[in-house]
């Protein structure tokens, strides 16, 4: 027996090693979607995810890897390219075009299907023959796997129904075990079965195409049709025609149809732009208002056409989301235990996290976020001054430099003299000190962090100077008047933490990353990138930093883990993490008493230390003012600072990371 | 003539599949004596194509270094590479010195291509000792003597550096790199990477068919902590071992597998991508 979680992270690689992109791999039992139908012990392919029997009656993981070719074949060797337009070019017995209605969704494998009277039937029977001709392909571009899917195969025999000739039902369960590789004699020698067998196993060729497929299909329907055994054929295939290619072919649509939008609002923009300049024309040449000229119209039609579409996108989009569940397209999913202090063991693979990028915040007045630097900044500059290289040092014994090295002169004198080869390393040269830190800032995301500050907080003195200098001194009674602005909330610290910290750093020369976290479940914990140590700091990262929102939950251990994990593959010599939090850790299934902190308390404590042992630094710093009860028991070794005075908070960082730096 | 005379006159054709234009590009900008950077991967035949190069170029009697018993110079430069190891130092001789010029200096008298390969591990002092061989000036200054030594007429500075690897800190400077002529290299499709196997290791055509797929394959790989991904050099490692008698997957796993990371589950993936692609 296998588990799909054990193989989760190397089946996720090869799956994007084969397809060129990323696929999370979810157990069939995730599947939140509500209409796909498949088969739950074969799998199925989603527009971002492959979904996979949980456990699997083999010993060999290698039955994971025949599974996810055979899904991930359906986008590699084309079945989503067949279209209904070259379908009837190259399949003279189909019947002749209808034109779809414009607001018919289908995707043009269904449209294969519902032309026919018996749809269920033709998607069986095409199905069939796809499975066909794409195991010739993966085991032709894929050779190696050919044992390891003839044992899959042998295995699924076992449960599979042999078939038999008393009905259409049964011909097809005779052809998908002949599928797997079984052979059935009675189904070869009866005429309609052998029939099938043989127009079915006609794609198995490499020069076959899906549009063989369908015609080997649509043969077979007629052949069906045709036979006396037919009466019962639509009967007893009552299942939903929700096959999993459809639902993936709709999806990839999408992309397609985004792109039309995007096409069409540039030409609209641009006729727009041509009609302004009309418009300035119009009135030098004195044409009087409510003249409509061609242009008037096609702008019409084309903003209506615009409309259309964008509807049609938004529908499909919420469709596609009903019936096959949530897609994270942009987003990495990984694996991480928790430590239930319960049981005082590990939950093994226990919490999914989704890593992705922050969604930039691009209405965000940026001059705004250069103030907030501004004004803090030359406090945490003389924080970090401290710490900052002392620029160069000399290293002497080398070959090339500014200075005689003179005891290695002397020594190459002593040498010569002595009738010996001198060392040519004779200079000294002065060196650029380098700081070999990478940091890592993990921001509490979570729904509480919209909270407002708590009591509201008096502009800082040096801010008042500021604005006062600023204003007018005649007009800055009339400040007073201006309403009072938005009560400042606890992510807004957080934020302006982070911006200020990231420019003193910037400054220092040292690598950083900046994460936020949230989630709701074990299934879902989020991960979010404002910045890795690699990128440089640029606009982009203002908005992202900007674009930190209040979310979900605090389930704090698998970010945690996530965050050591990839300040261990910094490959620096110092790893620091300093956590950003404003309470408890807390989550809608962490621990197993709804409002028993203690359980969350106990598994962040874990993989702090975890993070300790592996050499990273941790430390955590809280704006609740009750965090010395749980703090103490969390942080190893009372690496932890509780912050009284919440606008604080920049001036405190940049203490902790001196502190840790230094 | 020894062996490694022969190479170093490269007397024999470097074998070569051009890409694209390359090959007429490098000519003109060497009829015209431009300066030419080349961009690409590790190990996707950047060092390959100036040898070849240099072969092309210097067989033709017209070449003002058509007689050059050392025709390519190359200097593989790291970060401890000094100006002085590229220029030239003084060597003590008994109790006086002598000066001995280093491989750039030898090129710009002789009228080589001097090759300087990943030219941004090396020191900044040496990046902007080049600056005056790449205009019109054509000429490298010797501090140490004074000497300014004018460019011979054959002469050509190349160099390479790969952007994908480095970090933002070793990124060649902006006044370094807008003296050269760019060519961008890649590794090649399926179909030419096999030939190029093929021809470089002798193995049957299906084997090298089925490396270059499964060199595909693992380049979808690339950011996961090798983001150069597998080299076509890797790829003939691999091949060359098959070719004396390695068993193919024991021959990847060898050239391939363990060379491109370090990280287990990496390493796992990829060998599951190997089991699949190979017989």
């Amino acid at each position: 027996m296998t588990a799909l979680v054990d193989v989760e992270e190397p089946l996720a690689l090869f799956a994007e090693g084969i397809t060129g992109r990323y696929y999370h791999i979810k157990a069939v039992g995730e599947y939140s979607g509500n209409r796909m139908v498949f088969d739950p012990a074969r799998g199925a392919l989603t527009g971002d995810a492959l979904l996979l029997p949980e456990t699997f009656e083999m010993d060999d993981p290698a039955c994971y890897r025949v599974l996810a070719l055979e899904q991930l074949s359906i986008v590699e060797f084309g079945t989503l390219k067949f279209s209904m337009a070259e379908a009837r070019l190259r399949i003279p017995a189909l019947e002749p075009p209808g034109e779809p209605p414009i607001t018919d969704r289908a995707s043009d494998l269904e449209r294969f299907f519902n032309h026919v009277s018996r749809p269920h039937l033709l998607s069986r029977l095409f199905a069939l023959c796809e499975r066909v001709r794409l195991n010739a392909q993966v085991r032709d571009q894929y050779p190696g796997i050919r044992r390891h899917q003839d044992a899959l195969h042998a295995v699924l025999r076992q449960s599979a129904p042999r078939g038999d000739t008393s009905s259409v039902a049964a011909i097809l369960d005779g052809l998908g075990y002949r599928v797997l590789g079984g052979r059935n004699a009675a189904l070869e020698s009866h005429p309609l079965a052998g029939a099938l067998l043989e127009l079915m196993l006609g794609v198995a060729r490499l020069d076959a195409d899906v549009f063989d497929s369908a015609r080997a299909a649509h043969a077979c329907y007629r052949l069906c049709m045709a036979s006396a055994a037919t009466a019962e054929a639509g009967a007893v295939l009552e299942e939903d025609l929700d096959d999993a290619a459809s639902w993936l072919q709709r999806d990839v649509r999408l992309e397609d149809w985004e792109e039309g939008l995007k096409q069409m609002n540039g030409l609209i923009l641009a006729a727009e732009t041509a009609e302004g300049e009309e418009a300035v024309a119009a009135d030098v040449e004195g044409l009087s208002d409510g003249d409509i000229r061609p242009a008037d119209v096609d702008l019409r039609a084309l903003s209506n056409e615009r409309d259309v579409l964008a509807r049609r996108l938004d529908m499909e989009r919420a469709t596609i989301r009903d019936a096959v569940g949530r897609p994270r397209p942009d987003a990495r999913s990984y694996r991480y235990d928790e430590w239930d202090y319960l049981n005082r063991s590990y939950r093994t693979r226990w919490c999914r996290l989704f890593e992705e990028r922050l969604a930039p915040d691009t209405q965000q007045d940026l001059d705004a976020l250069r103030h907030v630097i501004r004004r803090h900044r030359r406090a945490v500059q003389s924080q970090l001054e401290h710490i900052k290289p002392q620029g160069y040092q000399r290293v002497t014994r080398v070959a090339d430099g500014d200075e005689l090295d003179f005891n290695a002169v002397i020594e190459a004198r002593g040498d010569i003299r002595a009738g010996l080869t001198p060392d040519e390393r004779v200079y000294s040269r002065r060196e650029r000190v380098h700081r070999d830190v990478c940091a890592a800032f993990l921001v509490d995301l979570s729904a509480s962090t919209d909270d407002p500050v708590d009591p509201p907080e008096a502009v800082a003195a040096g801010a008042v100077e500021e604005l006062a200098n600023l204003r007018d001194p005649y007009e800055f009674p009339v400040a007073h008047d201006e309403p009072a602005e938005e009560p400042r909330r606890i992510i807004d610290v957080q934020r302006e933490s982070m911006l200020v910290m990231s420019a003193a750093l910037e400054q220092l020369a040292d690598s950083y990353g900046i994460y936020g976290f949230s989630g709701y479940g074990r299934e879902c914990v989020e991960f979010f990138v404002a910045k890795e140590p690699d990128e440089p700091f640029t606009r982009g990262t203002l908005s992202a930093i900007a674009g930190m929102k209040p979310k979900r939950s605090t389930r704090m251990g698998p970010a945690i883990r996530h965050a050591t994990s990839k300040l261990l593959r910094s490959g620096h010599a110092l790893k620091v993490l300093i956590i950003l939090s404003d309470g408890f850790p807390q989550d809608s299934d962490y621990g197993p008493e709804r409002g028993d902190h203690e359980y969350g308390v106990q598994d962040t404590a874990k993989a702090l230390r975890e993070a300790e042992e592996k050499g990273v630094e941790t430390f955590c710093v809280t704006v609740d003012r009750s965090g010395h009860d749980y703090l103490k028991r969390m942080c190893p070794n009372a690496r932890y600072m509780v912050i009284e005075e919440t606008r604080d908070l920049p001036g405190a960082l940049s203490k902790v990371y001196e502190a840790l730096t230094g | 003539m020894s062996e490694a005379a022969k190479l170093a006159r490269l007397a024999e054709e470097p074998y070569y599949l051009p890409l694209a234009d390359e090959v007429a590009v490098f000519r003109s900008a060497y009829e015209a004596r431009l300066p030419v950077l080349l961009k690409g991967p590790t190990g996707c035949g950047k060092t390959r194509f100036v040898e070849h190069m240099a072969w092309r170029l210097y067989r033709d009697t017209q070449n003002p270094g058509a007689e050059l018993e050392v025709p390519l110079v190359t200097i593989s430069c790291h970060e401890d590479l000094t100006a002085t190891d590229m220029v030239g130092r003084f060597l003590l001789q008994g109790d006086s010195t002598i000066w001995s010029d280093g491989p750039l200096t030898r090129a710009v008298r002789t009228g080589a291509i001097c090759y300087l390969d990943e030219i941004v591990e090396a020191r900044k002092d040496t990046t902007v000792l080049i600056h005056s061989l790449t205009d019109h000036r054509r000429l490298l200054p010797i501090e140490k003597t004074g000497e300014l030594v004018p460019a011979h007429p054959g002469f050509l500075l190349v160099i390479s550096y790969n952007p994908g690897y480095q970090s933002v800190l070793k990124d060649l400077k902006t006044s370094t790199r807008q003296r050269f002529v760019s060519l961008t290299f890649d590794y090649p499709d399926r179909e030419r990477e096999a030939e190029i196997i093929a021809h470089e290791s002798d193995v049957e055509p299906a084997v090298a068919e089925r490396l270059a797929a499964l060199g595909e394959k693992v380049r979808n790989l690339r950011e996961h902590g090798f983001e150069e991904g597998v080299s076509t050099r890797l790829l003939i490692y691999a091949a060359q071992l098959i070719e004396r008698g390695i068993p193919s997957r024991r021959a990847v796993d060898a050239a391939v597998v363990q060379a491109v990371s370090d990280d287990a589950t990496v390493q796992q993936a990829i060998a599951d991508i190997v089991d699949a692609v190979l017989p």
